[in-house]
């Protein structure tokens, strides 16, 4: 696989565009990289806890980073985020759309149910109960663990604005523009998560 | 700062910690797989912008010969003082004629034949002028 360099190298070779377009392309293609690397493991894991299966957070991941590229790359860069994560939560709730039609329409079908959340086979689930020789990485892991299991149930606005304003870091306009909603009603899904979430998680942390 | 407060803000930042701690553990195979999706996305970056260079070129080539035909075409059959003015009848004629000899039942028969016979009807339009009125 080529790296980075290879990768824009190839944008100053062969007939192109003037040397000036070359390299506003060339800066605006190494700001993207930058951006996206910045950003891509955070999302990947936001949108784990949402999907809860890692290729199909892989996906949608994907999915976001070819979308923003190919339609919103020569808007400021100031805007990627927002909107990076706005193409990402779409690509989440079609996919959870689509699995809750697959479930519906399997549950018509005989033989055994499926599974699509796999909650049965979750490693953590086996896993001892925490005593003192239990090392710190698998406490941290179990204590994550609750954490998502917390947030999926929460309802999907909530979920969202928790995990942008606090996991991601977004001010409450970037989080509006992210969700397609109103500050108004960021703040509201924000204050009802963390409320939810400090009654179901509070004792235990 | 009320309790509530207090325990907001705990729940936040312990919330955020963990899941600061869980994007580090993130194995290599999946780490790779990020790195690969997002040069597989700067790359259709680099397509959509190479069609993007390509296409002003061809439009501008493309809006070029649009407008040498258009001038072309106005000077050939709207220049002013033309001494010889286009044969439209004529023209719009012979293609009526081409087109019912093409469309008639046996039409490439009929081209066939009338390619054949072409240097006779040039004769015999020839002799005809020639020859003197009664």
């Amino acid at each position: 696989m080529p790296g980075f360099d290879t990768l824009t190298a190839t944008w100053m070779v062969g007939d192109g565009p003037a040397p000036e377009t070359r390299g506003v392309v060339l800066e605006q293609t190494r700001e993207l990289d930058k951006f996206l690397a910045e950003i891509e493991r955070r999302a990947f894991r936001m949108a784990q806890v949402s999907l809860r299966d890692p290729d199909d957070a892989m996906d949608v991941v994907q999915d976001a980073m070819l979308k923003l590229v190919r339609n919103y790359a020569t808007r400021p860069s100031a805007e990627w985020r927002p909107l990076f994560y706005r193409i990402l939560e779409n690509g989440v709730r079609d996919l959870q759309r689509r699995r809750s039609v697959r479930k519906r329409f399997m549950t018509w079908l005989p033989g055994p149910k499926e599974d699509p959340d796999n909650e049965a086979q979750d490693p953590l689930d086996n896993v001892a109960d925490a005593g003192p020789a239990v090392p710190e990485a698998l406490m941290q892991a179990q204590a994550m663990q609750k954490l998502e299991a917390s947030l999926r149930d929460l309802p999907a606005r909530q979920r969202e604005a928790f995990m942008l304003r606090n996991f991601e870091g977004l001010d409450v306009a970037e989080t509006a523009t992210a969700m397609g909603c109103s500050e108004g009603s960021v703040k509201t899904h924000y204050s009802r998560a963390v409320h939810t979430l400090r009654e179901q998680l509070g004792e235990v942390w | 700062m009320s309790e509530e407060t207090v325990d907001s803000r705990r729940l936040e930042e312990r919330s955020r910690a963990l899941f600061q701690e869980s994007v580090e553990r993130i194995d290599m195979p999946t780490r790779s797989r990020l790195t690969q999706a997002r040069y597989a996305a700067l790359r259709a970056a680099e397509r959509t912008a190479r069609t993007g260079w390509l296409r002003l070129p061809l439009l501008t080539s493309a809006g070029g010969v649009t407008a040498a035909a258009v001038l072309g075409a106005a000077l050939w059959f709207g220049g002013a003082g033309s001494h010889h003015p286009p044969p439209v009848a004529d023209s719009a004629a012979a293609l009526e004629d081409l087109d019912l000899v093409a469309s008639s039942d046996g039409g490439a028969d009929n081209v066939e034949m009338l390619q054949d016979d072409l240097d006779f009807y040039a004769w015999a339009d020839k002799t005809a002028g020639s020859e003197p009125s009664a």
